[in-house]
C-alpha cells in the first residue's frame, strides 16, 4: 500500500497538503470495547473461567470443539448482558440469535468463534461522558450494540530469535465476553480514555465485570481516522483499527500516535478512505508506534452464518423488568446526588464516586451520621483514601467503621479535637483497631480547663517578646511561631483557642 | 435479498478455507459451486408476504439455557491426548509469527 502513489509528492495537490496544518484535521475514533462478564462458568459449557489456573486444566470437549458436542447458554451471561445494556440506554433484543464466525487461528480450536451477527443482544444506546474541555458540558457516546460472544484460547509465542513452536493454552476459550461499539463519535485521545473510565466504573458498579485489565478482562480496540479540510473539501484518511490495547494510557498515546501517522502519511501519498482498505495496526508499547498487521478482512470473508448448534433465545419484557428493578445507583446518579443532595464540589464527589460503590456507601453512612458532609467529604476524601493507597487496602478491609468514623468527626465538629489532634486520634485508630475513645484515652488527649490555657499563654508571651513585637508591628503571621510552641509545651491546647487568647492579650 | 450479491470466485473460498486447489480442482469446484448457488437461488423467486419474520434453523423451539454452574472438566493428559502436538502442558503448533518485523 505504501507504494501506491496517488498524487506524487511534487504535484499541486502535494503541495496544497503540505499547507493544510494537522490541528485543523478532526481525530474521529470509535471504539470496541471486550468486556468479560463475571460468571463461574463458561458461555456455553460448565468449564470454569477462573484466571490464573495450570495450562489446558478447565477444558472439555464444548469448548475444545470436538465433533458433536453442544453448547447449551450460560443464563448468567445473558442477565449480566441485559444489566450491562440497560446501564448504557441500550434497547434490549426481545429475540437474539447466534452465528458463527468463522477464521482459522490456532487458538481458535473449532475454526469459528460462537458470536453475534445480526441480532445482538443489545442495541443502540449511549453513554455520557464528562469532559475537562471549556465548555464543561457532558458529551453523549452513542453506542451503536453489544454481542455475547467467546473468547478465544491464550496463543504463547517464543520471542527469541530461535522461533520454536507456539503453546496453546485453552482454559480461556468459551469464556463469557460481552462486546461493546461505539459509533465513531469519539474526537480526541483523552475523550477515548474518559469514556473507558466511564464505562469501566458502571460495569464495576452493577457487578458485570471487574474490567482487571492486568488479567485482559477489558480490552480494547480503536477505530480511528481522520477528517481534514482541503478547499472546499472534507478528506477522510483510511481507517485503521488499532489492536492490543490494554491499558487506559495505550489507549490515549495509541490514538495520539495514530492520528499524527495517518497525517504525516497523507500529506505524503494523499491517500483517502476510498482509495484503502482498512487496516489493522497493532500498539507497540515498547515502540510507542502502530505497525501494520494485515489488511482487515471484511466481514464477508468471515463468512458468518447462524450457529445450526444452537437456538434462539427470546427474552420477556417481564424479564428486561425484573433485571432493571435490580439496578443499583449508577456512578452518574451518585455524583449527582453527592453534588444536589449533599453540596459537594462537582470534582470532590467525582472523587468518591470514582473509587466505587464501598466508599460512596461509607461517605453516605458518615456524612449523614455526623450531619456535615463537609467535614465528612474533606477526611474521607483526604485522609482514608490516603491511608487505603498506602496500605493497598479495599474500603471493606478498612479497620474504622462508619460508626466509629462518624463519632471521631462529632468530636472534631464539637471542637473536643482539633484536625490535628483528630488526625493522631485516626491514626491510632487505623493502628490498634480501637474506638475514638479509647484512642482519644491512650494518646492523653483531656480538655485543658481555662486557668491553664491563660497561663500558657502569659508564660508564651513572657519568653517571646521578640514575637510578639512582630505581631504588633503588623505581621499577624507570626502569631503562627507561638502557637506552634504552645502544642510542644500542651499538645491538649488547642490553637484555635489559644490563637483567639493570645491576640486579645497581645492587642490589649 | 432482491440483489444478486457479487459471486465470489472459487479461489476466494478455497483461500478462506486454507485449502489448495489444483487447476483441474478449481475448475470442477467452480462448475459445483456454481450448480448450488443456481439451486439455492430459485428460494428467491418464492414471493412472501411482508410480516413473515425470517427464520434461522428448522427447530422452532427457543431458549435452551443453562444455569451458571460448574462441571468438571476434562482431565489434561485425556484432552492433549487429541492433539497434533503437546509438551504435556500446552497444544503445541508451529511458530505463528515467523518474521520478527511482522
Amino acid at each position: 500500500m505504501e507504494d501506491t502513489v496517488l498524487n506524487p509528492t511534487s504535484s499541486p495537490q502535494s503541495s496544497n497538503r503540505r499547507a493544510v496544518r494537522f490541528d485543523d484535521a478532526q481525530i474521529i475514533i470509535g471504539l470496541e470495547v471486550h468486556v468479560q462478564l463475571d460468571t463461574d462458568s463458561k458461555l456455553f459449557c460448565g468449564c470454569s473461567t477462573r484466571f490464573g489456573e495450570a495450562a489446558n486444566s478447565q477444558t472439555c470437549v464444548v469448548c475444545t470443539g470436538m465433533p458433536g458436542a453442544l453448547p447449551v447458554i450460560n443464563q448468567r451471561a445473558l442477565e449480566l448482558s441485559i444489566r450491562a445494556g440497560l446501564s448504557l440506554n441500550c434497547q434490549i433484543a426481545r429475540s437474539t440469535k447466534w452465528d458463527r464466525k468463522n477464521y482459522f487461528y490456532p487458538d481458535l480450536p473449532k475454526g469459528y468463534q460462537i458470536s453475534q451477527f445480526d441480532q445482538p443482544i443489545c442495541g443502540p444506546g449511549h453513554l455520557d461522558i464528562e469532559t475537562s474541555d471549556a465548555t464543561g458540558q457532558a458529551r453523549r457516546i452513542r453506542i451503536e450494540r453489544a454481542h455475547l460472544e467467546e473468547d478465544a484460547g491464550k496463543s504463547i509465542h517464543d520471542e527469541s530469535s530461535r522461533r520454536q513452536d507456539s503453546k496453546i493454552d485453552l482454559n480461556r476459550t468459551g469464556t463469557p465476553l460481552l462486546e461493546i461499539v461505539t459509533q465513531p463519535d469519539i474526537r480526541t485521545a483523552a475523550e477515548a480514555k474518559a469514556f473507558l473510565s466511564e464505562l469501566k466504573l458502571i460495569l464495576n458498579y452493577i457487578d458485570v465485570s471487574d474490567c482487571n485489565m492486568q488479567q485482559g478482562n477489558l480490552r480494547c480496540d480503536a477505530n480511528v481516522n481522520l477528517h481534514i479540510p482541503l478547499g472546499d473539501e472534507q478528506i477522510a484518511t483510511p481507517i485503521v483499527e488499532i489492536k492490543n490495547l490494554n491499558s487506559f494510557r495505550a489507549v490515549e498515546r495509541s490514538i495520539t500516535h495514530e492520528a499524527q501517522r495517518q497525517f504525516e502519511a497523507w500529506q505524503e501519498h494523499g491517500l483517502t478512505i476510498a482509495d484503502a482498505p482498512k487496516q489493522t495496526r497493532g500498539w507497540n508499547d515498547h515502540t510507542q508506534t502502530t505497525t501494520l498487521q494485515r489488511e482487515k478482512e471484511d466481514s464477508a470473508d468471515y463468512r458468518y452464518f447462524p450457529d445450526p448448534d444452537l437456538i434462539a433465545v427470546k427474552i420477556e419484557e417481564s424479564q428486561i423488568q425484573e433485571i432493571e428493578s435490580q439496578l443499583e445507583q449508577l456512578p452518574a446518579d451518585l455524583r449527582k446526588l453527592l453534588a444536589e443532595q449533599y453540596n459537594l464540589k462537582s470534582a470532590d464527589a467525582s472523587v468518591i464516586v470514582s473509587q466505587g460503590r464501598g466508599v460512596v456507601d461509607y461517605f453516605l453512612k458518615v456524612a449523614d451520621g455526623c450531619e456535615d458532609s463537609k467535614i465528612a467529604n474533606n477526611w474521607i476524601g483526604q485522609e482514608v483514601l490516603r491511608q487505603l493507597n498506602e496500605s493497598n487496602q479495599t474500603i471493606e478491609q478498612y479497620p474504622v467503621s462508619p460508626q466509629q468514623f462518624t463519632d471521631l468527626l462529632k468530636l472534631v465538629i464539637a471542637g473536643t479535637l482539633d484536625q490535628t489532634r483528630g488526625k493522631e486520634v485516626l491514626n491510632a485508630m487505623v493502628a490498634d483497631c480501637i474506638s475514638p475513645e479509647e484512642a482519644v484515652q491512650q494518646l492523653g488527649i483531656k480538655p485543658v480547663d481555662n486557668n491553664e490555657l491563660v497561663s500558657l499563654c502569659e508564660k508564651l508571651i513572657d519568653e517571646n517578646q521578640d514575637v510578639v513585637e512582630q505581631i504588633q508591628s503588623g505581621n499577624g503571621k507570626a502569631i503562627g511561631m507561638l502557637i506552634g510552641k504552645a502544642r510542644k509545651i500542651n499538645p491538649n491546647a488547642n490553637p484555635g483557642l489559644v490563637k483567639a487568647m493570645l491576640s486579645k492579650m497581645i492587642s490589649a | 435479498m432482491s440483489e444478486t450479491p457479487e459471486q465470489p470466485t472459487v479461489n476466494q473460498v478455497a483461500r478462506l478455507a486454507r485449502i489448495h486447489l489444483d487447476d483441474q480442482q478449481l475448475t470442477s469446484s467452480g462448475e459445483k459451486l456454481e450448480q448450488i448457488l443456481e439451486f439455492v437461488s430459485q428460494l428467491e423467486q418464492v414471493e412472501l408476504p411482508k410480516d413473515v419474520e425470517p427464520f434461522f434453523g428448522a427447530i422452532e423451539s427457543v431458549n435452551a439455557i443453562r444455569e451458571d454452574n460448574l462441571q468438571t472438566s476434562v482431565p489434561r493428559e485425556k484432552i492433549l491426548d487429541n492433539a497434533p502436538e503437546s509438551d504435556g502442558e500446552f497444544y503445541l503448533v508451529p511458530p505463528v509469527f515467523r518474521n520478527t518485523d511482522s
